[in-house]
């Protein structure tokens, strides 16, 4: 089992709720954001407008793994990167050796909260009750392991049931983002870097990402296409004549 | 740990619709996502989610505030709502006595779900001098879909419920994949697009979805109508018209063939900055693969031609049979609870409220129901105003309105002005009397989805800051002391007789959460049947979709679209072009922001901290911008300033700036309302012969780099 995420550049639509819903799941201080949205503009004939939904790229072979001194930053057997808090000492070797700049340092300035030296809101409060941050360490996305973990220990399967998949793959009103077991070939991940030839960002790292991208045409093809089954919306609801 | 519950609820952070899960312990909010239940299938946006930003926002307004010092300078002082309703109630009477009802004003922002509350209470104390940003978004659309179908809806079917689904869609001046503009949500958009086989985007940019669409139309902004009466003429040309509907069921094809004889594919591309073959191949995608729909944004009604633009593109849609057939162009049969609209057309307009219509006998079609607001705000220059109190409820017409240095000016002569608000912005900073008011997770209330096949509720997640009101219960208090046989004991008693035609009560809509005809409940085709006419047929003079409008000669209008020139562009002023070269367009939008709204949140600011213009690399080299830099962008009204993007996907020659901004954290009463507010810029004296829209996406402007302000 490894987990994986496919990011559809041809449907991210650079709304930011990713990063929103990541913010109210995790907490997050106001400085810190784990997803990020990398614009792409290109010009020439054919200009293209790409928006790269980028976080932890939870590698198999990870270079913060390696160069961490004490252990807090491990990979799980589901592939999961993950850092122990309590283990991290802050020496940011991590953030140094991240290829792709997906670790953040949370120093105090980071932490000034919403509305610095005026109101600590009632969800910052809850927050610091139900999520520890700790000032000193290193973070990342994490792809909601808290989600999967408890989902998994109710039977339910990440990627398909909403209460066990990462905040933002729900959040996404695009559904540009596709969560999954990259080791089990049916999965709609693996379908999906398999037929719309998925690829990783920067495989000169050599690190394998588990985060996939993929593009494409909107329409045109009449050929059926793997998501081709759009939602289905609920049924009236409760009207009729 | 204390107890958890989560509550149902719908979001109106922007249009809205959204169903929301909230999560509340001990009465506080701890987190919110989308309902999976609800029809947008548990998506948010991240303006919706930061709204737990809005709860505990530290500068939110908690009292009813008084003006003590001069208009606009600043000074409050708090007051009951006893003091605030008895001033209004004292002062609102006084006028009516003095003047007449019609010497009020009820003014809001954009259409979410309280436009039923302005029109019930304004109608209720006898004036039908509503100002709304309606005539510059959707207003339009609405008054000539209405001359299709009657009562004015027409929405694309992105839902399949007929069995198909679009075939070819044109996105024409809008970001609905960004916006859920209207509520047409991005998520059933998007989730359509996965059975299209030619997406067309019109836009002057380049955007992910015109990236990858099959046709991108990069227009010169306000030349749309140009392109639709070619495409018109392609079609028919082709011999590509749908002619089984066009000869049953249209009226005046050919007099509209005559009409687009003169819009060839070549002039129209010598007009649109387009390519002829372009033009021809959006058309023949339209008219072959069928079913289609044309999703419009409001670009297209902040332009002096709105109104015969959007008649083009409902002629095209009507050649082409793309209405009412399941994948095309819909007017939703609403659920038995009936229109929301009926809560306030049950006090007809009379003929004297008509009358009293600040700009109703130059503004026929935008002016029969509400005021032409550029008139008001004249009116109010010249000293010869019908408007004398002036009833405020969100918006900031002071921002959105065109020529922001005279609108300001105007509302100093206001007699008497009240705005209700969240917080001090530049609208309440220019007040008599500012009322506090709640978020929509505050309150208890119906919203109206705008395609109107559903209605859902607002459930109270958590109380409203310090004595902050719902909208709703602001006019409701007010409502009982100027016009009390209209108004309610209280919000739940007003709420139910809302719903009494649906056999529920709020308490049993609250818990219900969504009401909504969909799926099979449908109806396709309403012209085949008894719906609009017995017999069949349209609910127009003829009984067929006119092409040819008699409703429009009969107010004298121009029964057939044509294209007119931007009141300033290269063309129509070619010696004010010297001076100011470049055409500037003022449509963009940032996801995280609804208009004015949310640069005070601290999540979305965090996106991008100042307005931003977009322009292209070789046009920014040559008045020597650099990206990232503070440019001056200038009109002959004035200048503002925003910092350059320079952005390959735009054309040439085109600046893209940002609308609707202020900046809250600066100080009042201006709140930099001037400093980069395009409508500093735009001009109220050329407006659309219908509806009384002004140019305020398709200008003239310079720009060159404002040397005082440094990259931060």
């Amino acid at each position: 089992m490894r987990w994986g995420m496919v990011v559809d550049l041809s449907k991210c639509v650079r709304c930011y709720a990713c990063i929103a819903a990541c913010r109210i799941e995790h907490f997050l201080p106001m400085g810190i954001n784990w997803p990020r949205l990398v614009a792409m503009e290109t010009g020439g004939d054919s200009p293209t407008v790409s928006t790269y939904s980028v976080r932890c790229n939870q590698c198999k072979d990870a270079p913060c793994v390696e160069v961490c001194p004490t252990g807090a930053t491990t990979r799980r057997e589901d592939g999961i990167v993950t850092v122990d808090q309590d283990k991290c000492v802050g020496c940011r070797y991590c953030i140094v050796a991240c290829p792709y700049q997906n670790r953040t340092f949370l120093s105090k300035d980071k932490d000034q909260g919403f509305f610095p030296g005026r109101v600590v809101t009632d969800f910052e409060k809850a927050g610091k009750k139900l999520y520890k941050h700790q000032i000193g360490t290193t973070e990342k996305c994490n792809f909601c392991a808290e989600r999967i973990d408890a989902g998994l220990a109710k039977g339910l399967k990440p990627g398909v049931d909403r209460e066990a998949t990462p905040a933002c793959v729900n959040t996404c009103p695009a559904r540009a983002l596709t969560f999954g077991d990259l080791d089990d070939p049916d999965s709609e991940v693996s379908r999906l870097i398999r037929e719309k030839k998925g690829f990783q960002l920067h495989p000169e790292y050599n690190t394998d990402p588990s985060v996939f991208f993929i593009d494409g045409k909107i329409g045109q093809s009449d050929e059926p296409k793997v998501d081709d089954k759009p939602e289905k919306e609920p049924e009236a609801i409760g009207v009729g004549e | 740990m204390g107890e958890r519950k989560v509550i149902k609820t719908t979001c109106k952070s922007c249009h809205g619709g959204c169903g929301v899960l909230a999560t509340v312990e001990d009465g506080k909010i701890i987190h919110i996502e989308g309902n999976p239940e609800a029809p947008t299938l548990g998506t948010m946006c991240s303006k919706g989610l930061s709204s737990i930003q809005h709860v505990n926002h530290p500068d939110r307004l908690l009292y009813p505030l008084k003006r003590t010092g001069e208009k606009g300078e600043g000074k409050w002082k708090r007051i009951s709502w006893d003091e605030a309703l008895d001033t209004i109630e004292q002062k609102m009477k006084e006028s009516i006595a003095k003047h007449g009802p019609s010497s009020i004003a009820v003014s809001q922002g954009t259409g979410r779900g309280y436009n039923e509350y302005t029109h019930r209470f304004a109608r209720s104390i006898g004036t039908a001098n509503i100002i709304t940003p309606g005539y510059i978004c959707h207003s339009p659309r609405l008054g000539l879909y209405g001359l299709v179908t009657g009562y004015g809806r027409l929405y694309c079917d992105y839902h399949g419920w007929g069995g198909e689904f679009p075939k070819t869609q044109i996105s024409w001046a809008k970001q609905l994949e960004i916006s859920s503009a209207d509520g047409e949500m991005a998520v059933w958009f998007l989730n359509s697009l996965k059975h299209v086989k030619n997406l067309i985007v019109v836009d002057p940019r380049e955007t992910a979805l015109s990236s990858r669409a099959t046709l991108w139309l990069q227009i010169r902004p306000g030349t749309d109508a140009a392109l639709a009466l070619a495409m018109i003429n392609v079609i028919i040309n082709d011999g590509l018209i749908d002619k089984e509907f066009v000869e049953k069921w249209t009226y005046g094809f050919d007099k509209l063939a005559e009409r687009v004889k003169e819009y060839t594919p070549e002039r129209a591309a010598k007009i649109t900055w387009l390519k002829a073959e372009d033009i021809v191949k959006a058309a023949r995608m339209f008219a072959i693969d069928t079913p289609g729909c044309i999703q419009i944004g409001s670009s297209l009604e902040r332009q002096a031609n709105c109104g015969q633009t959007i008649r083009s593109i409902i002629c095209l849609l009507g050649v082409t049979g793309n209405i009412e057939r399941p994948g095309s162009m819909i007017s939703w049969v609403p659920p038995d609870t009936g229109q929301r609209e009926d809560f306030f057309t049950e006090i007809p307009i009379t003929d004297e409220m008509r009358r009293g219509i600040v700009g109703s006998e130059q503004y026929k079609m935008g002016a029969a129901r509400t005021a032409h607001s550029d008139t008001v705000i004249k009116q109010l220059l010249n000293g010869n105003s019908v408007i004398k109190v002036w009833f405020s409820v969100g918006g900031q017409q002071i921002l959105h309105l065109a020529n922001t240095k005279e609108v300001m000016q105007a509302l100093k002569n206001v007699e008497f002005l009240v705005h209700a608000d969240q917080f001090m912005g530049p609208m309440a900073e220019i007040a008599d009397i500012v009322l506090p008011a709640a978020h929509w997770l505050e309150i208890d209330d119906i919203f109206d989805m705008h395609p109107r096949f559903m209605i859902e509720a607002h459930n109270r997640v958590v109380d409203p800051p310090g004595e902050a009101w719902q909208d709703s219960k602001i006019f409701n208090e007010v409502g009982k002391r100027v016009a009390p046989e209209y108004w309610f004991e209280n919000v739940e008693k007003m709420l139910d007789y809302q719903l009494k035609k649906g056999n529920m009560t709020w308490k049993d809509f609250s818990k219900k959460v969504v009401h909504a005809r969909m799926g099979k409940d449908q109806i396709y085709y309403k012209y085949k049947t008894d719906y609009w006419r017995k017999g069949g047929g349209f609910p127009t003079p003829t009984g067929k979709m006119e092409l040819y409008s008699t409703v429009l000669e009969n107010l004298g209008y121009d029964p057939l679209p044509y294209f007119q020139e931007p009141g300033e562009s290269p063309l129509s002023t070619p010696e004010l072009a010297k001076e100011y070269p470049l055409v500037l367009t003022t449509g963009y939008r940032q996801p995280f922001y609804f208009l004015s709204q949310y640069r005070n949140i601290p999540w979305l600011r965090s996106f991008q901290k100042d307005p931003v213009m977009q322009i292209h690399p070789d046009t920014a080299s040559e008045f020597g911008i650099e990206d990232g830099d503070w440019a001056w962008i200038e009109s002959p009204r004035g200048k503002i300033k925003q910092k350059a993007r320079l952005f390959p996907g735009i054309l040439p020659g085109v600046v893209m700036a940002t609308a609707n901004c202020f900046y809250p954290e600066s100080p009042g009463p201006l709140h930099g309302l001037l400093k980069s507010n395009p409508n500093v810029l735009t001009d109220n004296n050329h407006c659309d012969p219908m509806y009384g829209s002004p140019d305020l996406t398709a200008l003239l402007c310079k720009v060159y780099k404002a040397e005082d302000e440094k990259e931060e």
